[in-house]
């Protein structure tokens, strides 16, 4: 408050004077000998201000001539001329016709370095214009670099498009803001700017199609081999950024969007080997080195408060980024064949893992959902969500022949459900968008929702129980909905925990009640939810036999469903294969305690109680499962450490983690057996390496193996991100 | 500094010898402390207009609002120019820090 009304009164004291020092020149009086007299009365650290300015506002001042904040510092240095596009070209230091290719072909690559910088967080006025051709491409009177032009305004303008529509954005992921003033064209058309790309391309084909008979090597061929590699990638680069990005036809769209993206990699790869016929391909600098481009151009348009200095990306760095890119966009197009909604949010959160980039985590937001609720612009979210919940747990009211929905109310109810469910799990997608940091803020969020949908479904659940009963052919309908809510209660319960080790921000001291919760309560949970979803699943089976057989049609298929595996066994198995590898680090984490391995914080600026509360707080606003307090825990795990006042020693502790272990590996062979896809096989070998080596470790540490060293294990995450080695130094 | 000034000095010690507490509520020390001619000095151009040429010959023109013995000085809203010639763009900058070692002369707006 103070600093506002202070700025006020700066402000009506400024509008008093002129501002210009052209209309007051004569006003000036040279102060700096009497200043610096008057100052030297001043004491060491004693500041003179007035009663209104506080250090508070002192704070926020920016330093002058610090480099890391002062923006302006940099306009400064060396040749301080800027031209503006239009002086450049009339003073003859850039180019607008008669380019070499060799020249072309560095803008070229340059341009997709800004790009790339671009998409990595930085601003648009430092990276791509920066590119003088592209504050105005009309006068440029080369086809090739003119259209060029053209389409990347049109890139950058569906990219922005993009992003903001998936809106899975923070400040550290892209700049939306503009600074400058430019305008991107948009006078040509979509339909107009490929044709004359085509165009384009074309015509470079066709000088490529004369192969040089003698000489490979041949200089002219090579170069309009590159420049055509450029254009027709920049051309289906754009192509496959409208196609995701339109509403309209999307699965028929995103068929033709991959065969187009198979295309762009053989011309990235082509870009690539060609890179050197670019001019001064070979220069490191941190700038684009090539005529056209001048990194100081917006600089005196940035605010004053933006991060200074912008490293863009040397050329081929940003190519094999965009061919990384690519590939992304490739793996985003798989989602089409992920109809249900189980998969598809395994799908969402197995994309999540590898940490994508801010435009391909947009596009897969928007191509899953390109409206509201209407999953690939054609289905309701709500169907969806009700085909997802049928096959979960094969609720009795979703299932065709019942008649529960003919009543009206019970058919509003299972509706309102549905909606609320498409809400929460539609915002439950865009937070899997979200960068890994951000995911966990969110999600701690989302708990709160989780308990209301949750009580919903419980009571809907109910409702439909009483009504069931008293229809025809009654069949409990308990737990049905609620069994479905929790189970993805959990998921993310664990997702929240366990991100916690991805992002670094547990100390090994906390470690151990981080595996206690997970291996105690949420995996114990979500076993025993899906387990329930299993046998609802085959009690409906029995159910459809008995219907079928009642009605006289004894058919040869139902007795061979019987045969079929478990629906869920599979999850099962690894969930239980969990449990013991967090087990197993439990245990051995109170046998590192016992043998006081694990260096703790001082203890009187340490209270493990309120550690344990602030980490596992998000938890509090749900009802199921019931928040376990650290009273609780200190109730529930004290007699591993003491019986009858005495200490316990840590062997028995690493042989029950060996146990665990050695149980997991045996789970997850069980689990390798049933022919898992292919992420899952990963996953298993990520997991079983991490399983066996802990094995060995804690057998040698049961064996009396380094028990007086007071050598902190290490915990080496880089087998899997959330389970790491314990290796002995 | 000449006799005639340290004279001031003492005379400046009878008169004002009242306490000022500041914000935060501590004594503002520089008052209890008596001002001193210099002090007095920059006292009155507080909230004036400071015109500041730095060391690689940008001019910041703002209101000055702080400083201290190594003439350290924080402007507000503060304008940067990029030389004496200021037809051309100003860049603002709001509140500024510019280290005394960095200034190469002040002007005040009178």
């Amino acid at each position: 408050m103070a600093e506002t009304s202070h700025d006020q009164e700066l402000s009506e004291l400024c509008d008093e004077k002129p501002t210009s020092l052209q209309e007051s020149s004569e006003s000036w009086v040279n102060v700096t000998s009497e200043f610096f007299e008057a100052i030297s009365e001043l004491e060491l650290g004693e500041l003179l201000h007035d009663e209104l300015f506080g250090l508070f506002e002192a704070m926020s001042a920016i330093e002058m001539m610090d480099p890391k904040m002062d923006a302006g510092m940099l306009c400064n240095r060396g040749n301080n001329k800027h031209y503006t596009f239009h002086q450049a070209a009339l003073s003859g230091v850039i180019k607008l016709s008669n380019f070499t290719a060799a020249e072309i072909i560095g803008i070229i690559d340059s341009t997709y370095a800004c790009i790339v910088s671009w998409l990595e967080g930085h601003n648009l006025a430092q990276t791509v214009f920066t590119n003088l051709y592209l504050h105005d491409p009309n006068p440029i009177e080369d086809r090739t670099l003119k259209m060029f032009c053209v389409t990347v305004h049109k890139i950058i303008e569906e990219i922005k498009e993009c992003i903001i529509r998936a809106s899975v954005y923070e400040e550290e992921d892209f700049q939306s803001v503009m600074y400058g003033g430019y305008k991107l064209q948009s006078d040509i058309t979509e339909q107009k700017t490929i044709a004359m790309m085509r165009e384009i391309e074309e015509d470079l084909h066709k000088k490529t199609r004369v192969k040089p008979s003698v000489d490979e090597m041949d200089d002219e061929y090579n170069d309009n081999l590159a420049l055509y590699a450029r254009i027709r990638f920049t051309k289906m680069f754009y192509q496959v950024l409208t196609m995701m990005g339109r509403k309209e036809q999307l699965p028929t769209n995103l068929q033709a969007c991959q065969r187009i993206l198979s295309n762009c990699s053989e011309m990235l790869q082509l870009m690539i080997k060609t890179i050197n016929r670019g001019d001064k391909a070979d220069e490191i600098t941190d700038h684009p080195n090539v005529m056209g481009f001048d990194p100081m151009i917006n600089q005196r348009q940035l605010p004053p408060t933006l991060p200074r200095y912008t490293k863009i990306r040397p050329r081929i760095e940003a190519l094999v980024y965009m061919d990384d890119l690519i590939n992304r966009f490739k793996n985003v197009t798989k989602i089409t064949s992920y109809t249900n909604f189980h998969s598809a949010l395994d799908f969402f959160m197995e994309f999540s893992r590898s940490s994508p980039c801010i435009l391909s985590r947009s596009l897969l937001q928007i191509v899953y959902l390109p409206t509201p609720n209407r999953v690939f612009g054609v289905q309701n979210l709500t169907d969806v969500l009700k085909e997802a919940a049928r096959n979960f747990i094969a609720p009795p009211v979703l299932m065709p022949k019942n008649n529960l929905l003919q009543n009206h109310q019970a058919k509003d109810c299972i509706d309102n459900f549905l909606v609320h469910c498409a809400n929460f799990f539609s915002t439950l997608l865009q937070i899997s968008g979200h960068n890994r940091a951000r995911q966990r803020d969110r999600i701690a969020y989302l708990f709160e929702n989780f308990a209301a949908l949750q009580d919903e479904a419980e009571r809907v659940d109910s409702y439909m129980h009483s009504l069931s009963l008293k229809s025809d052919c009654p069949r409990p309908h308990l737990a049905c909905f609620g069994t479905w809510i929790l189970y993805h209660t959990l998921r993310a319960m664990v997702m929240y925990l366990l991100s916690g080790f991805e992002l670094e921000l547990y100390s090994v001291h906390e470690y151990h009640y981080i595996f206690w919760y997970l291996y105690e309560f949420l995996y114990g949970w979500l076993v025993s939810a899906i387990t329930r979803a299993d046998s609802f699943i085959m009690e409906q089976d029995l159910h459809n036999e008995a219907q079928k057989s009642k009605s006289g049609k004894k058919s040869s298929k139902s007795k061979k469903r019987k045969t079929l595996p478990r629906p869920y066994y599979l999850e099962i198995l690894m969930n239980q294969a969990l449990q013991n590898i967090c087990g197993g680090f439990y245990k051995a984490l109170v046998g590192f305690q016992i043998d006081e391995k694990i260096p703790l914080p001082e203890s009187q600026f340490d209270c493990e109680g309120v550690r344990y509360e602030h980490r596992l707080y998000p938890f509090s606003s749900l009802i199921t499962p019931p928040p376990v307090n650290y009273k609780k825990f200190i109730e529930m795990t004290h007699h591993l450490r003491y019986r009858n006042n005495e200490k316990l020693t840590s062997e028995p502790q690493y042989l029950e983690g060996c146990r665990h272990f050695h149980q997991a590996k045996t789970v997850l062979e069980r689990a390798l057996e049933l022919n898992p896809p292919q992420n899952i096989v990963n996953e298993i070998n990520d997991l079983m390496k991490v399983v066996k080596t802990n094995f060995v470790v804690l057998k040698l540490l049961a064996g009396g193996h380094k028990k007086d060293s007071k050598e902190p294990p290490i915990f080496d995450f880089s087998s899997h991100q959330h389970f790491p080695i314990i290796k002995l130094p | 500094m000449d006799p005639s000034e340290k004279d001031q000095r003492t005379d400046h010690h009878i008169i004002t010898n009242d306490e000022k507490i500041n914000e935060n509520g501590e004594v503002n020390e520089a008052i209890n402390l008596k001002d001193s001619p210099g002090r007095q000095k920059l006292r009155s151009w507080l909230n004036r207009r400071l015109w500041i040429k730095m060391t690689d010959g940008r001019i910041l023109i703002g209101s000055f609002l702080c400083t201290d013995r190594d003439a350290n000085i924080i402007l507000g809203l503060c304008a940067e120019y990029l030389s004496d010639n200021l037809d051309l763009e100003a860049r603002t900058l709001g509140l500024v820090m510019v280290p005394g070692r960095h200034i190469v002369s002040i002007h005040l707006d009178v």
